[in-house]
C-alpha cells in the first residue's frame, strides 16, 4: 500500500487490518458505554456493525476517529496509532457520525467547500471539481445551491456522505448512513458502498436494517451491551448460526420429553418444535423423536438469516429465561 | 494548507448572518453619536471630559464610539464570534467534521483565535472609519483637540486612531480568548455569550467598590478607561500599557484554558 504521506512509516502492519481496537473501554461518568471491544476490521472489507440501540456503536465509531477518548485500550487505525498517528492515517478516512453536521445558513455546496479547504489531501486548485464530483456522486447536483437550513432529511444525509467521499478513502466509516433515506437512496448507499469496496476501499457501516447489511457486507460485528458478541466473516457467522431443524408434530411433549433424555436442546415453536444441532445431527434428532413414539410430519432444516443470528445474539439472556422452563438440556440436568 | 483553513475560517464568519447584522450594528454607532452630537448643538456641551471637546472635532468621534462601545458592545460581538467558533460548531455537528478532516485540536484553537482577531480588528476598523467620515461631515474636523489642551494636526490624529484601534481590537481580542475557553466547555453557544457578558458587568460593577480596590488590578475592565490616554498630549504611556499588560494575561489563560479543554474534549 503506497500512501502519499511523507512521513517515514514507523510500524507496518503486521496483518491487513484497517483498524483494530485493544480492550476499548468507555465511560460516561458512572455508565460503561463500551467495554473490552476488541474489534478488527480487515482491509477491503466491508463491515457491518450492528447492535441494538445504545449498545455501543456510535461510541466505538467515535474512539475509532479519534474524536471520543477511550477510558482504557488502544486503536490501531490504518496501522497507526490512535491518538498520535491520528494526522497521518486521519486523511485517509471519510466518515459519517451520528448524523450529517452542517452550517444551515450555507448551501450544500458551500458546507462542502468550507469542508474541502481542512483536507489535507485536497490540492486548493482540485477543490472545486472534488465537490462537484461528491455532489454528483450522492445525487444532490439539484439541491446543491440551495441553503442547508432547508435541506429534507434524505438530502442531509447526502450531503453527509458527500463530505466523507470528498477525497479518495482508504476507509470509510459510516455511521447509520441509510437513516432518512428513501429505498431509491437505501439502493445509492447500497451501490456507493459497493463501489468503494471494489475500489479497494475498507468500508466500516452501523445499521439497523439487518437485511442491508445482509446484501453489503462481506463481515459483521455484532454489538451488546458495549461490547463484542460476535464478529467474523458474514458467510461464516451465518453458517456457524445454521444448525437447526424445524420439526413439525402434533406430540410436543412426547417429543421434548424424550429429546431431553438424549440431552438435545429444543423448544416448542409453531406446530411443533425447534432443535438446536449443537453436538448432534439431523438424523439423530429424527431417531430420537421417533423412538420416543412422537410422530414427525415434516423436519426442515433451520436456514438462519442475519435477522435470526442477531435476534439470537442480542436477547441471548431474554431467550435462555424463556428457554429454562421447556429447555430439555437444563431440565435434564436438573 | 493553514493559511487556507485561516482564509475559509474568515470567510465562514463573513457569511454568518449573524456576523453582518452585527457589524451593521457597530456601524450605526458612531453615525448615531455624531448625529447626536450635531444636533444637540452648541448650547449641549459643556461639562469636561470626552464628549465636552467633541463639538467640531469630527476626529474625536471614532475615539469615543470605540471607546463607549468598549464597555458592552464590543465584548459581546467577540463573545458572539468564539461561541460560534466552538460551541456553535458543536451543535451543528461541524466541529465533528473538522477534527476528522483531520484538524488538530490545537491547530483548530490557533485558526478559531485567529478568526477571532481578524474579525475583531475588521469590526474596529470598521467603527473607526465610519466615525471619522460621519464625525467629518457631521461636526468638521480641523485636526484632533487632545484631552491635554493642545489640537493635533489630521495626520497626527489619525495615527492617534489607528493606535486606539489596535488597542481596541486586543482589549477586544482578549475577552474572546476567554470566551473561547467557555466555548470548549459547552455546546450551547448562548452560556457562553451570557457568561461572559455577566462576567463584563459583573467586573464593572466590582469596579465601583472602592473597598475592593486590591482586586481592580486584576480586572481586566478596569483597564478599559485608561486606553483613552491616547487622546493625550504627549501620550502617558503607563496606564495604556498596563492595560495591554492585563490583557495580555487574560489572552494567554484564556488561550491555555482553551487548549486544555479542547485537547481533552470528547466530540
Ligand atoms: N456523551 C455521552 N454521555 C453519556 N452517555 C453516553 C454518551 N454517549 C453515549 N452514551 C451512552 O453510551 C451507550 C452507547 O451509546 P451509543 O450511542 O454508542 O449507542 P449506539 O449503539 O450508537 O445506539 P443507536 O443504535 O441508538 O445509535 C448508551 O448507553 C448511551 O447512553
Ligand atoms: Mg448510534
Amino acid at each position: 500500500m503506497t500512501t502519499s504521506t511523507s512521513a517515514p512509516v514507523t510500524a507496518p502492519a503486521k496483518t491487513a487490518v484497517a483498524a483494530r481496537t485493544r480492550g476499548l473501554r468507555k465511560e460516561y461518568g458512572s455508565t460503561v458505554a463500551v467495554d473490552r471491544v476488541d474489534l478488527e476490521v480487515p482491509e477491503g472489507a466491508v463491515l457491518g456493525m450492528l447492535g441494538p440501540n445504545g449498545s455501543g456503536k456510535t461510541t466505538t465509531i467515535r474512539m475509532l476517529l479519534g474524536l471520543v477518548r477511550p477510558t482504557q485500550g488502544e486503536i490501531e487505525l490504518l496501522g497507526r496509532p490512535l491518538p498520535d498517528g491520528a494526522e497521518q492515517s486521519l486523511p485517509h478516512v471519510g466518515a459519517l457520525v451520528e448524523g450529517p453536521g452542517f452550517h444551515p445558513f450555507l448551501s450544500g455546496r458551500e458546507n462542502l467547500v468550507r469542508c474541502a479547504a481542512f483536507e489535507p489531501l485536497l490540492p486548493r486548485k482540485e477543490i472545486k471539481q472534488a465537490v462537484e464530483d461528491a455532489i454528483e456522486r450522492v445525487g444532490l447536483a439539484q439541491a446543491a445551491h440551495r441553503r442547508y437550513r432547508g435541506y429534507s432529511l434524505g438530502m442531509k444525509q447526502r450531503l453527509g456522505l458527500a463530505a466523507a467521499l470528498l477525497v479518495p478513502r482508504k476507509l470509510v466509516v459510516l455511521d447509520e448512513p441509510t437513516n432518512g433515506l428513501d429505498p431509491a437512496g437505501t439502493r445509492e448507499i447500497r451501490r456507493i458502498i459497493a463501489d468503494l469496496h471494489a475500489a479497494g476501499s475498507t468500508v466500516v457501516v452501523s445499521s439497523h436494517l439487518l437485511s442491508e447489511v445482509e446484501a453489503t457486507c462481506t463481515h459483521v460485528a455484532v454489538l451488546h451491551r458495549g461490547t463484542v458478541v460476535a464478529q467474523g466473516e458474514l458467510t461464516e457467522l451465518l453458517q456457524a448460526g445454521g444448525s437447526a431443524l424445524q420439526v413439525i408434530t402434533p406430540d410436543v411433549e412426547k417429543a421434548l420429553s424424550a429429546l431431553r433424555q438424549a440431552k438435545i436442546s429444543a423448544r416448542p415453536l409453531g406446530d411443533g418444535l425447534r432443535v438446536e444441532l449443537a453436538g448432534t445431527s439431523a438424523p439423530q434428532v429424527i431417531e430420537t423423536l421417533v423412538k420416543g413414539e412422537a410422530r414427525v410430519f415434516e423436519a426442515t432444516r433451520w436456514k438462519t438469516g442475519l435477522e435470526e443470528l442477531f435476534a439470537r445474539l442480542t436477547e441471548a439472556e431474554e431467550a435462555e429465561r424463556g428457554m429454562s422452563a421447556v429447555d430439555t438440556l437444563d431440565g435434564g440436568r436438573r | 494548507m493553514i493559511t487556507r483553513q485561516l482564509g475559509s475560517e474568515v470567510r465562514w464568519m463573513l457569511r454568518r448572518p449573524r456576523t453582518l447584522i452585527g457589524l451593521f450594528g457597530l456601524v450605526l454607532v458612531p453615525i448615531v453619536i455624531s448625529f447626536g452630537i450635531w444636533t444637540a448643538g452648541e448650547d449641549g456641551g459643556g461639562g469636561p471630559g470626552l464628549s465636552a471637546i467633541i463639538q467640531g472635532n469630527g476626529l474625536v468621534v471614532p475615539i469615543f464610539t470605540l471607546f463607549l462601545s468598549l464597555n458592552l458592545l464590543l465584548p459581546l460581538v467577540a463573545s458572539i464570534w468564539a461561541a460560534d467558533g466552538l460551541a456553535g460548531e458543536a451543535q451543528h455537528g461541524t466541529l465533528r467534521g473538522l477534527l476528522v478532516a483531520p484538524v488538530s485540536r490545537v491547530r483548530l484553537l490557533f485558526v478559531k483565535l485567529f478568526g477571532l482577531a481578524a474579525m475583531s480588528l475588521f469590526a474596529v476598523t470598521l467603527m473607526a472609519v465610519v466615525g471619522i467620515i460621519a464625525g467629518t461631515a457631521f461636526l468638521g474636523s480641523d485636526g484632533m483637540a487632545t484631552l491635554s489642551g493642545t489640537t493635533l494636526s489630521t495626520g497626527e490624529g489619525l495615527v492617534r486612531i489607528a493606535l486606539f484601534v489596535v488597542l481596541v481590537t486586543f482589549q477586544m481580542v482578549s475577552v474572546g480568548a476567554v470566551a473561547l475557553a467557555v466555548s470548549a466547555t459547552t455546546e450551547h453557544p448562548l452560556v457562553v455569550q451570557a457568561a461572559t457578558m455577566v462576567t463584563i458587568i459583573v467586573f464593572q460593577v466590582l469596579g465601583q467598590f472602592s473597598s475592593l480596590d486590591w482586586l481592580h488590578p486584576f480586572l481586566i475592565t478596569t483597564g478599559f478607561p485608561g486606553l483613552v490616554d491616547v487622546m493625550r498630549d504627549p501620550i502617558p504611556w503607563d496606564q495604556i500599557g498596563d492595560s495591554t499588560l492585563l490583557a495580555g494575561c487574560y489572552l494567554l489563560i484564556g488561550t491555555g484554558l482553551a487548549a486544555i479543554r479542547l485537547v481533552t474534549k470528547d466530540s
